[in-house]
């Protein structure tokens, strides 16, 4: 294919004048009308800290953006195993797993998410995982476990409240994803289950050979999508002390005052994993599409 | 070989579908359904499988009847292979995969021997060439024909083809007809509904003329076709011929 010519017109000069006009008045505004002192330097020690022991480590802000990337993953997985098992209820014949899972999706849907994450936070952070003795059994391991635990999930001393952050992201994110499954599988053409049905499959074979395969490769894309609305409504978790990107900020800003800076520095850091990850979703749809049947 | 006895159908929308209809085919017959659409032609044809459920009066196929027990229901969707109009084949197998399918779960047939069999149909529909390919790249008649490989694959007793060439450019029509009659010379039962009045005269043993969910005529292909008795039938060959 060959590549287009760009051309630019009297109206983008306009607007690109006009974006950067209004960078630059703000820019002017928080020096003259704040009187807001820069200090940039400062910003990169708390990304990266240079440990006697250790060498280089990260610091706050890595350490948050480390704790949003994990946290995002395994809510995603858990949203994903929910959406996937609620979605499947969603389409089932029988009237019972319908209930279950329309209710599932109506409650969360209908409910602000922030509220959500205090209502699962007071009963999964603090009845359900004191109950079930999480923190107990967590403190109980041996270095060696609590230093794993630490690389993939949370420090030892945070894993109930990470644990129960996780869920409520999970929970929160499943209710779409099940959406996202429903509409895959439904859209499925008729003649598909038909052929399948007269063939002699069984219900589940038709779905798990027939079905499935045709409906994840229309459900991937979307759910690229989810996973980059997961990062970003990570930073909900915030109000639940949960070390990550938003609440390493907020910290920050408190100790330092260098709102501005620590700001503009999370955008960028969030936007640059999300733009990441829409460029792989992106890639990934291509390469199905490339290596796919749809010839 | 296959009994259906006054059954009747109605959709939910209040559209009756089939009225009272009874029909008996012997083994090797084929039968040839030709009607007006909407006369309940391709309803007829899912019923016999259990793809839509009748209201009234019994299907026995082979011995079997179609009620609610699943072993049953299963044992004829064995015994049945169905064409469709539009061949559903599934997109994201290859042609091989198509035919192996059913033939390794339901019929528990290990790859090897599923892909012997896969093999010979492929040939004997003339499309061997094209095992590894996907649907999408072969044309309408290609298709259709590895849709009735993949139907044969389960070594059916009975073959139903719903309008198989309905769908089809006319110069891909004969090479998906030399199939269906070279499959009726073999000794195959079928149940073909279809426009193809060619196809009907050359390879139905029975011409069974539908209107409004009912036969309003059937008789030897050659005796339907020159002298038809019901006023309806001759209107009706009148418009096509």
């Amino acid at each position: 294919m060959k590549k287009k010519l760009i051309k630019i017109n009297v109206l983008d000069v306009l607007i690109i004048l006009a974006v950067l006009a209004m960078g630059s008045w703000f820019v002017f505004r928080i020096n003259t009308a704040l009187d807001y002192q820069w200090n940039w330097s400062i910003i990169p020690q708390y990304m990266f800290r240079f440990d006697a022991e250790h060498g280089w480590v990260p610091n706050m802000l890595m350490q948050g953006f480390f704790m949003t990337i994990k946290l995002s993953i395994w809510s995603t997985i858990l949203a994903v195993i929910l959406g996937t098992t609620m979605g499947l209820c969603k389409i089932s014949g029988s009237l019972y797993k319908r209930l279950i899972s329309n209710s599932y999706v109506e409650i969360i849907r209908n409910v602000p998410p922030l509220v959500l994450v205090f209502i699962f936070y007071f009963f999964i952070g603090d009845q359900i995982m004191t109950v079930l003795g999480v923190g107990d059994t967590v403190r109980s391991f041996s270095d060696t476990t609590k230093f794993w635990i630490n690389i993939f999930f949370a420090p030892a001393p945070q894993f109930p409240e990470f644990l129960s952050a996780v869920i409520t992201l999970g929970l929160y994110e499943g209710a779409y994803i099940t959406e996202i499954i429903r509409s895959g599988i439904e859209s499925i053409e008729k003649g598909q289950w038909e052929a399948s049905y007269a063939l002699g499959l069984s219900k589940s074979q038709q779905m798990i050979h027939v079905v499935l395969p045709q409906a994840v490769q229309r459900i991937l894309p979307p759910l690229a999508g989810q996973f980059i609305s997961i990062i970003k409504d990570s930073a909900i978790v915030s109000v639940i002390s949960i070390q990550e990107l938003t609440f390493q900020g907020m910290e920050l800003m408190a100790a330092t005052f260098l709102t501005f800076e620590i700001w503009i520095t999370i955008t960028a850091l969030y936007f640059f994993l999300t733009f990441f990850c829409s460029l792989a979703a992106g890639w990934i749809e291509n390469r199905y599409r490339e290596s796919g049947y749809l010839a | 070989m296959i009994e259906i006895n006054n059954i009747n159908k109605a959709f939910t929308n209040g559209i009756t579908a089939l009225k009272n209809f009874s029909l008996t085919v012997q083994r090797k017959e084929v039968v040839v359904i030709i009607g007006p659409s909407g006369s309940g032609k391709s309803t007829l044809l899912k019923c016999l499988n259990g793809l839509e459920e009748i209201d009234e009066g019994s299907i026995v196929i082979d011995g079997i009847p179609l009620d609610h027990q699943k072993k049953n229901r299963l044992e004829i969707r064995k015994e049945v292979g169905m064409v469709f109009q539009s061949f559903n084949l599934f997109p994201h197998m290859t042609v091989m995969e198509n035919i192996n399918l059913a033939q390794m779960v339901v019929r528990k047939k290990s790859a090897a021997q599923a892909q012997e069999t896969t093999m010979e149909l492929l040939t004997k529909v003339d499309i061997a060439s094209k095992a590894g390919s996907y649907p999408a790249q072969l044309s309408g008649g290609q298709q259709q024909r590895v849709a009735i490989a993949r139907a044969l694959a389960m070594m059916p007793k009975v073959m139903l083809f719903d309008e198989a060439t309905s769908a089809l450019d006319p110069e891909m029509i004969g090479e998906v007809l030399d199939v269906m009659k070279n499959l009726a010379k073999e000794g195959m039962t079928m149940i073909v509904v279809t426009h193809e009045m060619g196809f009907a005269k050359e390879a139905g043993d029975r011409i069974v003329f539908m209107a409004d969910g009912e036969i309003v005529e059937q008789g030897t292909s050659e005796k339907f076709f020159n002298n038809p008795e019901k006023e309806r039938t001759k209107q009706f060959l009148s418009q096509i011929f």
